[in-house]
């Protein structure tokens, strides 16, 4: 009797370590595995849109030649009113400032926002016997929030511009801009030139850089190389050159 | 003549001729007024010449003309007679002289004394490095002594370092950062071919109608080749450019397409094009069953992390059916699972590949070769061209890129690693025969035992199993990944270290004897570009102070060693000498290489060269003389069934991906602007004035969440390390969200302590892209 007792409980006490250890196995073994060597494979995230994009770089792609309405190696054809650096500047209270708008904006082209439909993709305008300067931000539609007539320029003439800045009514006495940039700025003679302006706003080079529509004397040669920064960069600090922080090589420390 | 005149008629014959070059080669292309602007006052001047050079950074390997005024290198320009480049070059190029005139050149050696540097006179540092040399062999072992040179090291210097250590010491301890750069694509040629390097060229950018980009930023990294693609698709508009990416850059904004996948998943993406292509019948099974055998290797093959680790893969025979089971683990949905990239996107790929009107290109560089299975990597995506059989035709060519202006032609074709000689392995008898017969050396001094790869070198340095290292032309203390384990290393006790350079770096930091080396075309040389192109530069200037170059600083001390039979040269022939001795490894149509004279007047010469002719496409019996026309239209010779190798290589995960504790991935790489560690592009005012220092680029909502501002500096901290640096929220690079990206070209803001050494257990390459890691926003202080 007690034998079978014993083999009884035996048999009990058996089943419930081999239970247990089931248990341990089921339960904490994984955890432990896991602990180890974690899940089998990375957490995979939907990466399939890129998102939004950079607008400094994205938009540096953005015009091809044949978005345009006209091609942008073409030469201004013969007669057409240039588009000068005077002029560009003339329309900008300082360097990156948005241009005025030289021509009359009726009530209803204000309220469409219709600037797009000649400012995106250029061309020649016969009636006003000038090209239309191409936007590098065609992205942006509400173009009167930052680019606004002058109130001298209605009924002016569409693409003449007062000559006197004080017609337009704006001339603040102690107003002092920054000096427009040099133009031939580069390392070497023959380099690349750097580029002498701010990118924001402005990332597509060929928009202001490439085609007829484009101010004559910043007009390049080459649009057909549409990676312009891969020769072409900004300076975004005017620390000369590298120097090391410490330079051990000279001795001492090591 | 007046002089007027005179100086007007040069000038415009000039033009005319640079500009009749320019058109003709690239039409369309306008450069004439620029080229007038280039030669305004230049060519005029009897002062100033122009000479031909490779540009000495990337391993695009653009021909560029320097000019030289009053013995300085005074502009560049491209060259218009480079068939690689056309007369364009990137930012780098243009302004890469001026990388020979920063302030804080070596010019004088320095040897260590007390702790301190001093200048000494070059030839005293040369007997000290001898005798180093001589007494650590003495006391340690020939196995004690290492030398570590890179993929910019020209064609003579490896050549010397290989018959120096290899033939004169007799150690396999030789290695080159290209080891860290590219030996994923040498292994996956070698294990695909049987034979390293693109069977391709440049050309086929001309005639492929898609490209699809792995892991490859090539806007930054290789801009001239972009600019060719891009121009390409302006002038024909059914041309695809698909870039296939981790991370959002320029080249995805540049591509009619932007495909972004979890890290690590390029394996299970290459394996779902497959499955689609042979579901769909798209495989071109004549190619299939003429030129191709199966093959499968050995799984679950580790990351190299442990100091003891080695791996051996052993193929095996499989068939066609094999083949088609293995791909039925990659359904597309299954690939969805493991990459994030929809299905639809699998099966579009798998059909731009799969259709037999399309020229396929396929480009990678660090993307695919950083990378712990780098090695089944490049295997899969030439899995994917032999499938289609498109391969070794114009057009239609996988194309592993390079880092370096001659990581092909050195590292790869001298062959300046521990299992290679300049033809063949070290463990083949008939490679060490034909090297001691042309070294003229008994053939038991060249070991037939590889001993260190690159990531075992240094650790063994740390652990005193190497005691002295020779680095030239390269910075390991930037690029190490696991940095600081290899740091300490190095500047342990009983440790010698001699480090030839043009500037101070972190590495010559922990030097004990630092030599001023002649940098670029302050020297004559040769080097080797990604398309098998040889490219000679003459010297054009004289070397700063004492500075010499790398081959003949390391002949100087073989001689000291008692070797002067083996480097018997005078200094103005050596490089004649070397040419002649080297290309006698290569004299056979697989191979062959041009001879010095017409490499001296070419922009580069593609090998094999045989008879006069370049081999633009191997394998391919209509164009290259190394293969049998009697085996049909391709003869793949390199493998001994004269037969390509598709493998079935399954997904396996990276060693550490993000978790609760760091949750983010790391990857790291270069800008456009720097070019590796940054020692030499840092010093030319305009690429250090564009990007000044280092930044970790983070996504925008990962940012707004965290609470992390533009220009913010926040802590980054892996399992190894941690580093402080200001975020870069709207640059030019976005990486997705979960990740970030560090460059690695700022040697004050050194990312590497924080990557980790795993490495491809085939190829040896670490992995550089992939590891975990946390971001901490540090706050106002």
């Amino acid at each position: 009797m007690a034998r079978r007792a014993s083999l009884f409980t035996r048999t009990v006490a058996i089943g419930v370590a081999a239970a247990a250890m089931l248990l341990a196995i089921v339960l904490v073994v994984p955890a432990l595995i896991d602990m180890v060597a974690g899940p089998d494979h990375p957490p995979v995230t939907r990466m399939t849109s890129p998102g939004e994009p950079i607008p400094a770089e994205a938009l540096a792609y953005r015009i091809r030649p044949w978005d345009l309405a006209v091609p942008l190696h073409s030469e201004p054809r013969e007669g057409a009113r240039p588009r000068t650096l005077e002029t560009y500047r003339s329309l900008r209270a300082y360097p990156g400032a948005p241009p005025r708008i030289p021509h009359e904006v009726s009530p209803e082209q204000s309220r469409a926002t219709l600037c797009n439909a000649c400012h995106a993709g250029g061309g020649y305008v016969p009636r006003h016997g000038a090209y239309t300067p191409v936007t590098p931000h065609p992205e942006f539609s509400d173009c009167l929030q930052c680019h606004v007539p002058d109130a001298g320029a209605v009924g002016v003439g569409v693409g003449a511009v007062p000559a006197d800045l004080s017609l337009v009514g704006w001339a603040p006495a102690d107003w002092v801009a920054r000096d427009w940039p040099e133009l031939d700025q580069r390392a070497m003679p023959g380099s690349p030139l750097w580029i002498p302006h701010e990118l924001r706003l402005r990332e597509n080079c060929l928009a202001c850089h490439a085609g007829p529509g484009a101010v004559e004397e910043i007009r390049t040669t080459h649009p057909d190389r549409t990676d312009c920064r891969s020769c072409h960069v900004p300076l975004v600090t005017d620390d000369p050159g590298f120097t090391r922080p410490v330079d051990r090589s000279a001795g001492g420390d090591s | 003549m007046s002089g007027v005149d005179r100086r007007t008629f040069l000038k415009q014959a000039a033009m005319a001729a640079a500009a009749a070059a320019a058109t003709s080669l690239v039409p369309g292309v306008t450069f004439g007024r620029e080229l007038e602007s280039y030669l305004d006052g230049f060519v005029a001047s009897a002062d100033v010449t122009w000479h031909k050079t490779p540009c000495r950074f990337c391993g695009v390997g653009c021909g560029l003309q320097v000019a030289i005024e009053n013995g300085r290198a005074v502009a560049v320009r491209g060259d218009p007679a480079s068939p690689v480049n056309r007369g364009l070059a990137c930012v780098k190029g243009y302004h890469s002289v001026q990388a020979l005139y920063g302030r804080d050149r070596l010019t004088r050696a320095r040897v260590r004394r007390n702790g301190e540097l001093v200048d000494v006179p070059i030839q005293e540092a040369l007997d000290l490095i001898a005798d180093r040399l001589r007494d650590t062999i003495e006391e340690h072992g020939k196995d004690s002594v290492a030398l570590y040179g890179s993929g910019q090291w020209t064609i003579p210097d490896g050549y010397v370092a290989s018959k120096f250590f290899k033939g004169g010491i007799g150690t396999n301890n030789l290695e080159a950062n290209a080891r860290l750069c590219m030996s994923s694509a040498v292994t996956g040629f070698m294990t695909s071919f049987g034979m390293d390097e693109p069977m391709g060229c440049y050309e086929d950018i001309d005639h492929a109608d898609v490209f699809v980009l792995w892991g490859n930023n090539m806007s930054e990294m290789h801009p001239v080749l972009f600019s060719r693609m891009l121009r390409e698709r302006d002038r024909r508009p059914d041309v695809r450019i698909i870039d296939l990416a981790t991370r959002t850059t320029r080249t995805s904004y540049a591509a009619d397409r932007s495909i972004l996948f979890t890290p690590q998943s390029d394996l299970a993406i290459a394996n779902g094009i497959c499955h689609e292509i042979v579901r769909r019948g798209w495989a071109n099974r004549d190619f299939v069953d003429r030129y191709v055998t199966f093959k499968e290797g050995r799984t679950q093959i580790g990351y190299g992390l442990q100091d003891d680790f080695s791996f051996t893969d052993r193929a095996t025979d499989a068939s066609w059916s094999d083949f088609v089971r293995f791909l039925d683990d990659y359904t597309p949905e299954r690939v969805e699972e493991i990459s994030g990239v929809p299905a639809s996107e699998i099966r579009w790929l798998a059909s731009l590949y799969g259709d037999p009107s399309r020229k396929v290109m396929s480009f990678w560089c660090m993307g695919l070769n950083q990378h712990t299975r780098g090695t089944w990597v490049n295997n899969l995506v030439y899995n994917i061209h032999l499938l289609t059989g498109k391969i070794s035709t114009p057009g239609n060519s996988p194309f592993s890129l390079t880092g370096q202006p001659s990581a092909c032609g050195t590292v790869r074709e001298v062959g300046t690693l521990t299992h290679k000689l300049p033809y063949g392995d070290v463990t083949n008898p008939e490679a060490r025969e034909k090297a001691a017969e042309i070294w003229g050396v008994p053939v038991e001094r060249i070991d037939p035992q590889p001993t260190h790869h690159t990531v075992s070198m240094f650790r063994a340095l740390d652990r005193g199993d190497l005691r002295f290292m020779w680095i030239q032309v390269t910075n390991p203390m930037v690029t190490m990944p696991h940095l600081n384990r290899y740091r300490d290393g190095a500047e342990k006790d009983g440790r010698f270290i001699v480090v030839s350079d043009v500037y101070p770096t972190p590495t010559t930091d922990v030097a004990d004897v630092i030599l001023p080396a002649a940098m670029w075309i302050e020297r004559e040389g040769l080097f080797g570009n990604s398309e098998r192109r040889t490219q000679h530069f003459q010297q054009l200037l004289e070397p700063p102070g004492e500075a010499m170059s790398d081959t003949w600083q390391l002949i100087e001390v073989a001689r000291r060693l008692g070797y002067e039979e083996l480097f018997p040269w005078s200094y103005e022939e050596h490089i004649d000498r070397i040419w002649a001795e080297y290309i006698r490894f290569h004299d056979s149509p697989d191979h062959r290489m041009a001879p010095l004279a017409e490499l001296r007047e070419r922009p580069g010469i593609i090998w094999p060269y045989v008879d006069g002719q370049e081999t633009k496409w191997r394998y391919n019996t209509a164009t290259d003389p190394a293969a049998d026309p009697e085996r049909g239209a391709f003869d793949f010779y390199g493998n001994p069934d004269h037969r390509a190798w598709i493998w079935l290589r399954p997904y396996e995960p990276p060693p550490e991906w993000p978790d609760d504790e760091y949750p983010f991935w790391l990857n790291t790489g270069r800008v456009l602007e720097h070019w590796h560690s940054g020692s030499m592009t840092r010093r030319i005012p305009t690429l250090h004035r564009a990007v000044p220092g280092a930044y970790v680029e983070i996504h925008p909502d990962d940012a707004r969440e965290m609470g992390i501002g533009e220009g913010e500096r926040v802590r980054l901290v892996t399992r190894r390390g941690s580093l402080e640096l200001p975020t870069r929220i709207e640059f030019r690079a976005q990486p997705p969200r979960g990740q970030v990206f560090v460059p690695f070209f700022d040697e004050t803001l050194l990312i590497n302590d924080l990557t980790l050494d795993a490495y491809c257990p085939i190829s040896a390459q670490p992995d550089y892209k992939k590891c975990a890691v946390r971001v901490e926003r540090i706050g106002v202080e």
